[in-house]
């Protein structure tokens, strides 16, 4: 199974690839990325630099272009594409029809991924794209268990991606309209959740509030782990009880499921975190890499989660949907 | 475990530091990052709008804080008081050798987040994009220093080995606190 890492930057592009990424993802600095945070992401020169860089290394670079097309700006989404088959990137990610349309159209031979954005579970959904656009790999919504990815393998005749450390959605991929209710802008169309520019901390005697454009969306008191600012992980009270509504600050790690991955048939496997710096993806790839490497040697990856236990959001991990546990 | 160790700080960096803050290091640190935007230029590209912010820097283990304004060639750097946050935009606050861990790429910041061990205030998106910036700069000892060749990796294994050292010793403290 490929091992398939994040880079926010340059100097973390590099460090994936030293740490035993097989390929690296990443994006431009503009919304047509669904990691659009100040100080992040690549240049068209970067990312040219970046492609040299990994395939030197006999590694690859996939690149990201997958928000939704705003109505009336969509060539900003073309040129990413465009720009990203000059710099000689090894697949684009898409979720975008107009995104993949215009890729398959104007570069035949770049290869194209299905993003995560595109939320696609069902044989039939996965066959519209790899018909419709020739896509050659689905990154999986992280909705399915191990074994309907295993049945869904069974049905498709395409790679698929599965997500294996980082960060949850808890709403089905690229459909979420939390962030937006709340500041405008959303990963959806402005590649940012929770933009920081509107997420606040103010210390008080009861701890630190987290607000998000206003909305107090969490309160903890000093020694209590959190989370990113999001509304799906604030804290609210219901019916007389203040709980995480929607879902706990807490990041997956399926170090637990790889050789199940494995025998579900998944091609490769993705650590979340484009936002995160160079020591997060030096740590996290080093140590998927070594389980990565135990489970097709036909070991097992033990040790991995107390490995990341420091890395995680709340300091907290879960197998989430891999084994459906609440059922 | 004394209390300030389950904080990720040392008892060593209280001792130390605050000699070091009674000479001139806001002057030494100002000409420290101006020398180096003058040899890199593109390293601040990162910070875009917010270069001309005000970052106020507290070590919560020393008795002094810094404020900085991370602008290119007219950066520059403060060694204040505790209190004196009326300019600052930002803030960004953690024990020193946490601090510095982020400045060399040692340690992810939103895992200190996460923990607790760095809090930050002001503007988020400034946080951010210093972070990033500082994360792709790869600054080494040296850098800031403008030392070059075997000098330069002297001092780089010198500092960088002994504030590996000491944060080992920190995050034991840290460790065992979380435990406790």
């Amino acid at each position: 199974m490929e091992l398939i890492c994040p880079a926010g930057t340059p100097a973390t592009l590099r460090a994936a690839v030293v740490a035993g990424a097989d390929a690296v993802y990443c994006g431009f600095r503009n919304e047509t990325n669904a990691r659009n945070f100040p100080g992040l992401n690549f240049s068209t020169a970067e990312l040219a630099e970046g492609v040299r860089f990994a395939h030197d290394h006999g590694k690859k670079v996939l690149v990201a272009i997958n928000t939704f097309a705003q109505p009336g700006r969509v060539d900003l989404w073309h040129k990413a594409v465009d720009e990203a088959a000059q710099c000689g990137a090894d697949a684009v990610i898409a979720a975008d029809l107009a995104v993949l349309d215009h890729a398959a159209n104007c570069h035949p031979g770049l290869r194209l991924h299905l993003s995560v954005q595109a939320a696609a579970s069902t044989p039939e959904a996965v066959k519209f794209y790899v018909d419709a656009f020739r896509v050659r790999r689905v990154v999986l919504p992280r909705v399915l268990s191990v074994q309907e990815i295993a049945a869904l393998n069974r049905m498709i005749d395409v790679e698929t991606e599965a997500f294996v450390f980082g960060g949850l959605c808890v709403m089905v991929e690229g459909r979420c309209y939390l962030s937006s209710y709340a500041t405008g802008k959303s990963p959806n169309l402005s590649g940012v959740c929770s933009p920081p520019e509107h997420v606040t901390y103010e210390d008080d005697a009861e701890g630190t509030a987290a607000r998000l454009a206003g909305f107090t969306i969490d309160r903890y008191a000093q020694s209590q782990p959190t989370g990113y600012p999001t509304l799906c992980k604030g804290r609210f009270t219901a019916g007389g009880k203040t709980s995480y509504l929607f879902e706990d600050p807490v990041s997956l790690n399926a170090g637990g499921v790889l050789a199940g991955l494995k025998a579900a048939g998944v091609t490769a496997l993705k650590i979340e975190g484009r936002q995160r710096g160079k020591a997060y993806v030096t740590e996290v790839v080093r140590a998927f890499r070594r389980a990565v490497d135990a489970v097709e040697a036909g070991g097992d990856a033990a040790e991995i989660d107390r490995i990341l236990a420091g890395m995680s959001e709340g300091g907290r991990q879960t197998e989430g949907a891999y084994k459906k546990t609440w059922r | 475990m004394a209390d300030e160790q389950r904080d990720g700080s040392l008892p060593l960096a209280r001792i130390l530091f605050p000699k070091i803050g009674a000479l001139p290091l806001g002057t030494l640190l100002t000409k420290a990052l101006r020398d180096l935007a003058k040899r890199q230029p593109n390293l601040f590209d990162r910070l875009g709008e917010h270069k001309s912010a005000c970052f106020f820097v507290d070590p919560t283990d020393l008795s002094f804080a810094f404020l900085v304004v991370p602008d290119g060639e007219r950066s520059l750097v403060r060694v204040v008081g505790k209190s004196e946050t009326s300019s600052a935009a930002v803030f960004i606050s953690g024990p020193i050798l946490m601090l510095l861990g982020l400045l060399d790429g040692s340690l992810d910041g939103d895992a200190l987040f996460f923990r607790r061990i760095v809090s930050i205030g002001g503007r988020t998106e400034a946080v951010l994009a210093l972070r990033n910036a500082i994360d792709d700069a790869e600054l080494r000892p040296a850098d800031l220093l403008g030392l070059h060749g075997a000098l330069g990796r002297l001092a780089d294994n010198a500092i960088l080995g002994s504030l590996r050292a000491a944060r080992r010793l920190a995050c034991r403290g840290l460790d065992q606190g979380e435990r406790s």
